[in-house]
């Protein structure tokens, strides 16, 4: 007896001291970046013996008309890209995960291939295709004799249109995994009972999927606003500016820098995300009513669409052309010339391999060593740290919302911004992390917390916790509960996480801008040098290269995810 | 009359060996220090990697670059060296060197292939030397803009034709819209230079935010079929490789240097002086000449003449690192207020 109330002492100290180890790690993390955020905000004077504090920069943008332009602008292009991202994914996993469709594949080829496609390579090719001189207006020209364009990309609509179809694939990815995790008994009892297939959709599925499509919508729409390679290469050639340009213009492209009025744009961009998660907060909070994953064992079946699965697999096709072939052939039609040529016969003359011959030198295997390092150990840290807050969070341990607070916080960050921040960070504590890649993993580790919490919360909401209670009352400690019954149940989106983690910090470019030193260089940061250098023809060279590289990584790691998916299952 | 010219024969001897003495030492401690460090402004692909190999192959000592423009290279070497972390050895830019000299980040130290540089190449008070000159100047895609049709003069640009067809850097330096702005109003003076500025605005300039490469690949690509405050030799460079492209003998052309400075508390500090020292040397000039950069070196020519205010007789306003720092914020805001 008195073995047993030991050890049920221990087990119930346990999770607090986990919770209280996890607050301090998170607050080490997430709190000395906004801090020095909030002091630059209401630092006024530019050198070091002459400051005071004062609401000037605040009152400087709040001033500003252009604030408010750039603030519609931003929350117009964050809707649009969620929407387009949404509809885009949504339609495509459903068609993939419920119907009896044929060129299934071509969807996760297009998804997996995207998702390892660093933005600016994307966005770059985007550009070359929709440009004034890329083949689609030259079409348009040749067509119709006009001398004016059919889309002129560097516009709202433009910007919208490759944001969005920078989420999409992650879109499909998320929506499938929520939709194979469904248990189709509903949606099959409608069909039983004459629903058609629209009325079971729209009656069944999408309300069942309701909240992890609004959590993600919310994701998609949170990055948007703080989007910066598509603000920057398309909004400002076209003039639109949104609130993450108007801060990195404040920061680069002005001598001196205006970094309290960053800040303070900064700080601003805080509080509207602030307000959005609190929306989003009020949204999840009766989750349990949508526990989808329960005890009961299931396997979806397909709907039979008969001859609209012709149609449904055009849809596919159509994705795959959009969302891949198109970009990857400009790319590498450009990857071949010497200098930027429209696609015509002419220029099959100048064609060479001079850019695969340059960018294939011993410096970009450092750079390829460089960059895997830093999102293995960036995927790693962030989803063993978000994995136990989130078990904590959403089983309302005491602190669990704290945690959950914690890692959400940095969502509130630009990348551009957290860049900043960190720096000057690491600029003033006595530890010497400047110049290495160890500023560059403790920088992303802080920016991408909020995706492994969303990542390893939304798995946690869908199992249900009947089977923890079972576990517990057959004695399990809550070490052994997580380990045998949490880990594996949650394994599919521990490691949808890890990945997304993964090929996030090995493509995005805005935080390792301002971070990267001569010897810790990132293949982002580096196509992104090449880019502003007009060295687009190696640019892309080098980033097909790359992104074949972590399309094959992906593949790997997504059919290891399928498995211990089904794995997951079978085990339940 | 004998023994001062031994005395001075014996003073040139002795300066002679003592500066050959102190290269052996330099390289010697170069080597020890294996690599170095250079934020530059300058084309990777076309100066870094060449100007690198031949230094590598030279001393076997790795050079590791980084580059962004002026502005950016300035605010990340304060930001390093306020901090006690420099991580840069040598720098360059056009005004990089101007607000780190304020603020004593940079080495008083000319490497010796400077003494033969004309006064206005080098830094009166020994902080900087240029290594190349630069002219900027606008650019046309010959596809697009056949040959005799291109502007070539300021009031041409104001054609309604070339509205929303002229592209330019949104970089704040002399090779971006506000360098353009400058050039303008130091010609014209601030009324008429204004005036010109706000009728230019109504032809809707292209802003793109990347370096004047960039903005002249953009062109060359036939996205847009003139670019403003491009580099002269660039357009030589690409139409080498067969690109429809020229620039346009627009006066007065907007005339700049590159300079050259080492880091005072650069963490190798040899091989930061031997890295300036072989980049203002014949042998690193003779590099930009054959990369149809423009040396500053007046020994070594340029391999195309006509690129320099001499050889293609055009009038230059030029403008110091100084210069440039000084006015680039006002410079600066016309460009925010009137073209964005």
């Amino acid at each position: 007896m008195i073995e047993s109330e030991r050890t049920r002492l221990g087990a119930s100290l346990q999770v607090p001291l986990l919770t209280a180890l996890l607050i301090v790690v998170l607050v080490t993390l997430v709190l000395p970046p906004l801090i020095f955020l909030l002091k630059a905000s209401v630092m006024i004077g530019d050198t070091p013996s002459h400051t005071h504090f004062g609401l000037d920069h605040f009152a400087a943008v709040l001033g500003s008309r252009r604030f408010v332009a750039s603030s519609i602008n931003s929350l117009l292009f964050a809707a649009g890209s969620a929407v387009v991202a949404l509809v885009f994914g949504w339609v495509s996993a459903w068609i993939v995960e419920r119907t009896n469709t044929p060129l299934k594949p071509l969807a996760y080829l297009t998804a997996i291939i995207s998702l390892g496609t660093p933005y600016i390579l994307y966005v770059s090719a985007w550009l070359l295709v929709l440009g004034k001189a890329g083949p689609v207006n030259q079409l348009y020209r040749s067509l119709t004799g006009a001398s004016d364009v059919l889309i002129d990309v560097y516009s709202m609509p433009g910007m919208i249109m490759v944001e969005g179809f920078l989420w999409s694939p992650l879109a499909f990815l998320l929506v499938g995994a929520t939709l194979r995790n469904t248990n189709p008994e509903l949606e099959e009892a409608a069909r039983m009972s004459g629903a058609g297939l629209w009325a079971t959709i729209k009656r069944i599925t999408l309300r069942l999927s309701l909240p992890s499509i609004l959590a993600l919508a919310m994701l998609v729409f949170i990055r948007a606003v703080e989007a910066f390679e598509v603000p920057a290469l398309v909004g400002l050639p076209g003039r639109v500016s949104v609130l993450t340009t108007d801060i990195y213009s404040n920061m680069v492209a002005k001598a001196p820098p205006d970094i309290g009025g960053a800040s303070a744009l900064s700080v601003l961009m805080l509080l509207l995300v602030l307000l959005l998660l609190y929306g989003y907060g009020r949204l999840s909070r009766h989750a349990e009513r949508f526990a989808t994953v329960t005890g009961k064992g299931f396997r979806a079946r397909a709907f039979d669409l008969g001859r609209l699965r012709y149609a449904a697999a055009a849809v596919l096709i159509l994705n795959f052309v959009l969302l891949l072939l198109v970009p990857v052939a400009m790319l590498v039609w450009v990857s071949l010339l010497p200098f930027y040529q429209p696609v015509s016969a002419a220029a099959l003359k100048l064609v060479t391999l001079d850019n695969y011959r340059t960018v294939l030198s011993p410096e970009h295997l450092d750079l390829i060593a460089n960059t895997l390092v830093v999102a293995v150990a960036t995927a790693t840290i962030a989803m063993a740290l978000t994995f136990i807050a989130a078990w904590l969070s959403v089983r309302r341990a005491p602190g669990g919302l704290m945690l959950d607070r914690l890692a959400t916080i940095p969502l509130v960050f630009p990348g551009l911004v957290l860049g900043i921040a960190v720096m000057q960070l690491f600029l003033n504590v006595p530890v010497p992390l400047y110049g290495t890649l160890g500023i560059l993993v403790w920088a992303f580790v802080i920016n991408y917390l909020p995706y492994g919490m969303r990542y390893s919360a939304s798995g946690m909401l869908q199992i249900h916790r009947e089977l923890e209670e079972v576990a517990q009352m057959c004695g399990a400690s809550p070490f052994t509960r997580l380990r045998r019954i949490v880990a594996p149940l949650l394994a599919p989106a521990l490691l949808a996480g890890w990945l997304f983690i993964f090929l996030m910090a090995a493509r995005v470019l805005s935080l390792p801008i301002l971070l990267a030193g001569p010897r810790s260089q990132t293949m982002a940061v580096t196509l992104f040098d090449l880019w502003t250098n007009g060295q687009g023809t190696e640019l892309a060279a080098l980033g097909l290269i790359w992104s074949m590289l972590m399309a094959m990584i992906a593949a790997i790691f997504y059919a290891l995810a399928r498995r211990s998916a089904a794995a997951a299952l079978a085990r339940a | 009359m004998k023994r001062p010219r031994f005395a001075l024969t014996a003073v040139l001897l002795l300066a002679a060996t003592s500066a050959r003495a102190a290269d052996a030492s330099l390289i010697d401690g170069a080597k020890k220090e294996g690599e170095v460090v250079w934020y530059t402004t300058q084309i990777i692909s076309q100066l870094v990697r060449p100007m690198s190999a031949a230094f590598e192959r030279k001393y076997g000592i790795k050079v590791r670059s980084t580059r962004a423009n002026s502005t950016e290279l300035s605010v990340k070497i304060i930001n390093e060296s306020r901090a006690g972390r420099p991580q840069s050895d040598i720098f360059d830019g056009t005004s990089t060197v101007v607000v780190l000299k304020k603020e004593g980040y940079v080495l008083k130290w000319l490497p010796d292939p400077a003494k033969a540089y004309p006064a206005q190449y080098k830094d009166p008070e020994g902080y900087w030397v240029a290594n190349n000159l630069f002219f900027m100047t606008p650019g046309f895609n010959t596809s697009l803009v056949p040959r005799g049709s291109e502007p070539r003069s300021y009031e041409a640009l104001l054609d309604p034709r070339w509205r929303g067809k002229m592209v330019w850097s949104t970089s704040a330096t002399s090779s971006g819209g506000p360098g353009f702005i400058g050039t303008v109003l130091t010609e014209m003076g601030e009324a008429k230079g204004m005036a010109y500025l706000r009728e230019l605005a109504k032809q809707k300039v292209v802003n793109v935010a990347g370096a004047a490469r960039e903005v002249l690949d953009q062109v060359i690509a036939g996205e847009y079929p003139l670019a403003l405050q491009i580099f002269n030799h660039h357009t030589v460079i690409s139409a080498k490789k067969g690109a429809p492209v020229d620039w346009i003998r627009m006066e007065p052309v907007t005339g700049t240097l590159s300079v050259l400075s080492v880091h005072k508390d650069a963490p190798h500090p040899n091989a930061a002086k031997l890295l300036a020292d072989f980049i203002i040397s014949g042998e690193g000039q003779q590099i930009f000449r054959a990369a149809e950069y423009l040396p500053a070196d007046p020994t070594v020519p340029p391999l195309t003449p006509s690129l320099t205010p001499e050889g293609g007789k055009f009038r230059t306003h030029f403008f110091t690192p100084e210069q440039t720092e000084d006015q680039m914020p006002g410079w600066k805001k016309i460009h925010d207020d009137l073209f964005r």
